[in-house]
């Protein structure tokens, strides 16, 4: 079963985040919890885990600019 | 202090099931809006756990509180279904509130929890309605107010405590005195060396207390609500403490002083507790790991059932405005 | 009279009127309880005698004189209602709602709402207000549009003694909060008696006087001086209907719209300043239902955009006028 990754809404005005790094190798395998990705946004830096354990499949660009919502991998 | 018995084993592991349901609950709504699946400003009361906690175990369904936008750690120590918090936050037709308050307005008058405002300073002229009715009425019931200590600075805090205290009403006032309000310290804003000190002005007993002590936070709650409970009026708390994770979560602590909040972390008064129950020989190892396992398991069942729930439909545009529902 | 005795066949003015709503209510619910400033016996019974009698009646549990602090006053109003009580405060003059604005609009207004409508907010606010005193600034303001513009808030404005009674005992024994605007020079004003007990409805409109050439439209004081000009037109032939609101939020645009749809000409007169005000709500809506059937644009009739001036001059000329009625009267005759 595929599970989105999606961009979070962190703090009270942050609407889009930078992805500034992806801490696992696409195509690697990942556990349910282990750090997957950091944003930054103007406010911070944040590392995110991953949702769910399996393969991880990354759509998302690092430096690029995502707003909330946005699928940035899966994880299958 | 002095020495006061100590309460029976199983208020002592009460206290620490409320406060390690709410580290916990945290954990969880952390992992979950990191995970995207739920989109919601989230005021962390992750520090404060054993305020709320050491309270609670003193009152009953029939007593009130009044919380703020950071009291989920005071609404789940005071009962509020857990399933049942986690819909409203995901903004389901099953949450406290059909989804239409949202986490700043948690209702669930079953187990007490009348008023959560997102007001700074609300929490207070409400609860003294509260304790007023039960006055009027003759019943044994106390009104809780939470707050902050950026709270005690607005107007509502010193007109309410004013007239708690010449209506002499059942009421206590706590201060979650955290060190910050918003992103300012407490030595920028406010005038009083403690809060506490503010009681004096009214005439009314005001106590500073650790907060993250839950046994002196206990005696101290007892106290000040077994007052209330016999008809001597209102006290003022200052319950001392630290939020680990910021004004709102996602925040940068660039407003922190360096190593202040790592030292707090390092305090933390859910393990400390743990540990000093067992040491005690109040608890198990095993006997809190079943009780942690529990509220793990009805967490992640809380979770799933919020985010399995319904939405509410646009009809509920028209619905509770008014008694009447409204035509368009 | 005072609050002891039954309600008189004779005519009363507004304080008495709302001092036997207020006595009425609290003998038959041992819910209603009184709170506000200087409202007890012991204070003189209100500032102009309102709550008289009330406190050595029911006791000063019941009826209690508050320190000046309006946010602890409507707070603890709110709260005793969620619990099941109907308590009725009173902020003394309209202007000092805005000291209390958090409690009005942030939580008495929202509370049925954002609970869900697990708890719900029976609270009447008493208040006073309208320009004629030489007050000034700071204590004449009629503030209604600002509370119609929130939803959750019942606005009410009775134009006669006898409607402040019964609307007074519909807004205590509604399961919603209600503002109720006494208006202050007109307090001493004999009119007729009302029905003892007997609640007026909310939200329904009362036509004062028929008519089929204009609809003016008006609530609280001006509501006199709409059908003092009805009469003087009516003896040149015209026919003036006459709409008292009585409650502006919910407006009863029903009724309203019936009768610009037969007269198709409408007028709107209140006392509170014209720019954004009730007037205009009633305006636009006119204008989305009856757009090609009116002989006329709709006029508004409201005080001038500036503070309530304090030289008596001024004053007088400051709010809607006669004169200014009738001009926007004959405007839409031409």
């Amino acid at each position: 079963m595929t599970t989105e990754v999606l961009l979070p809404k962190i703090g009270f005005s942050m609407n889009d985040a930078v992805l500034s790094q992806w801490l696992i190798d696409d195509g690697a395998p990942v556990v349910a919890g282990q750090p997957l990705y950091s944003i930054e946004s103007d406010k911070s830096v944040q590392e995110i885990e991953s949702p769910a354990s399996g393969t991880l499949r990354i759509l998302a660009a690092v430096g690029e600019t995502y707003t909330v919502g946005t699928v940035l991998a899966e994880i299958v | 202090m002095s020495e006061v018995a100590l309460p029976s084993r199983e208020v002592l592991v009460d206290i620490y099931r409320r406060m390690t349901l709410i580290k916990q609950n945290d954990e969880r709504f952390i992992a979950v809006i990191k995970s995207g699946q739920i989109v919601a400003p989230y005021y962390s009361p992750r520090g404060q756990e054993a305020i709320p906690s050491a309270l609670s175990v003193s009152l009953t369904d029939q007593d009130y509180i009044c919380t703020i936008y950071r009291g989920f750690h005071d609404m789940l120590a005071k009962g509020v279904p857990v399933r049942m918090l986690w819909a409203e936050v995901a903004g389901r037709t099953t949450g406290t509130c059909k989804g239409k308050g949202g986490p700043m307005h948690i209702t669930h008058p079953q187990s007490g929890v009348m008023v959560t405002t997102g007001i700074v300073g609300s929490s207070m002229p409400i609860a003294n309605g509260l304790a007023l009715a039960a006055q009027i009425r003759g019943e044994k019931r106390v009104a809780v107010a939470y707050f902050g200590d950026g709270a005690s600075n607005i107007g509502a805090f010193h007109e309410s405590l004013n007239m708690a205290a010449v209506w002499k009403l059942p009421v206590v006032f706590v201060c979650q005195n955290n060190g910050y309000g918003e992103h300012t310290r407490y030595e920028v804003a406010t005038s009083a060396a403690r809060i506490s000190d503010r009681a004096a002005g009214y005439q009314i007993p005001g106590v500073t207390v650790d907060g993250n002590d839950p046994l002196a936070m206990y005696h101290v709650a007892r106290q000040a609500i077994d007052r209330a409970r016999s008809g001597e009026g209102p006290t003022l708390i200052e319950a001392k403490t630290f939020r680990f994770q910021g004004h709102v979560f996602g925040d940068a602590d660039s407003y922190m002083l360096k190593g202040e909040k790592e030292a707090a972390m390092a305090r933390d008064p859910v393990p400390a507790y743990r540990k000093w129950l067992i040491k005690q020989g109040h608890a198990t190892e095993a006997s809190l790991a079943r009780l942690e396992e529990a509220i793990s398991v009805e967490i992640s069942a809380a979770v799933e059932f919020a985010l399995s729930s319904p939405v509410p439909d646009i009809s509920e545009l028209r619905r509770d405005v008014f008694a009447q529902e409204m035509l368009s | 009279m005072n609050a002891t005795q039954t309600p008189a066949s004779k005519p009363l003015n507004t304080i008495q009127a709302v001092n036997l709503a207020l006595d009425e209510a609290m003998r038959t619910d041992p819910n209603v309880i009184l709170l506000g400033e200087d409202i007890a016996d012991e204070q003189a019974g209100g500032i102009v005698g309102v709550t008289k009698g009330l406190s050595q009646k029911y006791g000063k549990s019941r009826v209690r004189s508050t320190p000046i602090s309006e946010q602890a006053i409507i707070g603890a109003a709110i709260g005793a209602a969620i619990v099941g009580m109907r308590p009725v405060a009173e902020i003394m003059l309209m202007n000092f709602t805005t000291v209390a604005m958090d409690m009005i609009v942030n939580h008495a207004a929202k509370l049925r709402f954002m609970s869900g409508g697990q708890t719900h907010v029976p609270i009447t606010i008493r208040t006073m207000t309208g320009a004629g005193f030489g007050t000034g600034g700071q204590h004449a303001d009629y503030l209604e549009a600002w509370f119609a513009h929130t939803p959750g808030i019942k606005v009410v404005a009775p134009s006669s003694p006898a409607d402040a009674y019964g609307l007074m005992l519909a807004c205590i024994f509604d399961d919603d909060p209600c503002l109720f605007i006494e208006n202050m020079p007109t307090y001493w004003n004999p009119g007729p008696p009302p029905q003892p007990g007997v609640r007026i409805p909310l939200g329904r409109a009362n036509i004062l006087r028929a008519g089929t050439d204009v609809t003016v439209i008006s609530y609280s004081r001006t509501v006199a001086d709409c059908v003092a000009v009805a009469e003087k037109l009516s003896k040149e032939g015209v026919s003036v209907e006459v709409v008292d609101l009585r409650t502006v939020a919910p407006l009863d645009f029903d009724t309203v719209l019936r009768s610009v749809a037969r007269t198709r000409r409408a007028v709107i007169v209140h006392e509170a300043v014209k720019a954004f005000g009730v007037g205009a709500e009633i305006a636009a809506n006119i204008n989305e239902h009856l757009f090609g059937q009116l002989k006329a644009p709709v006029g508004r009739v409201g005080a001038y955009f500036s503070p309530v001036p304090f030289a008596k001059a001024l004053e007088t000329e400051f709010v809607p006028t006669p004169a200014r009625i009738e001009a926007a009267l004959r405007a839409t005759l031409t």
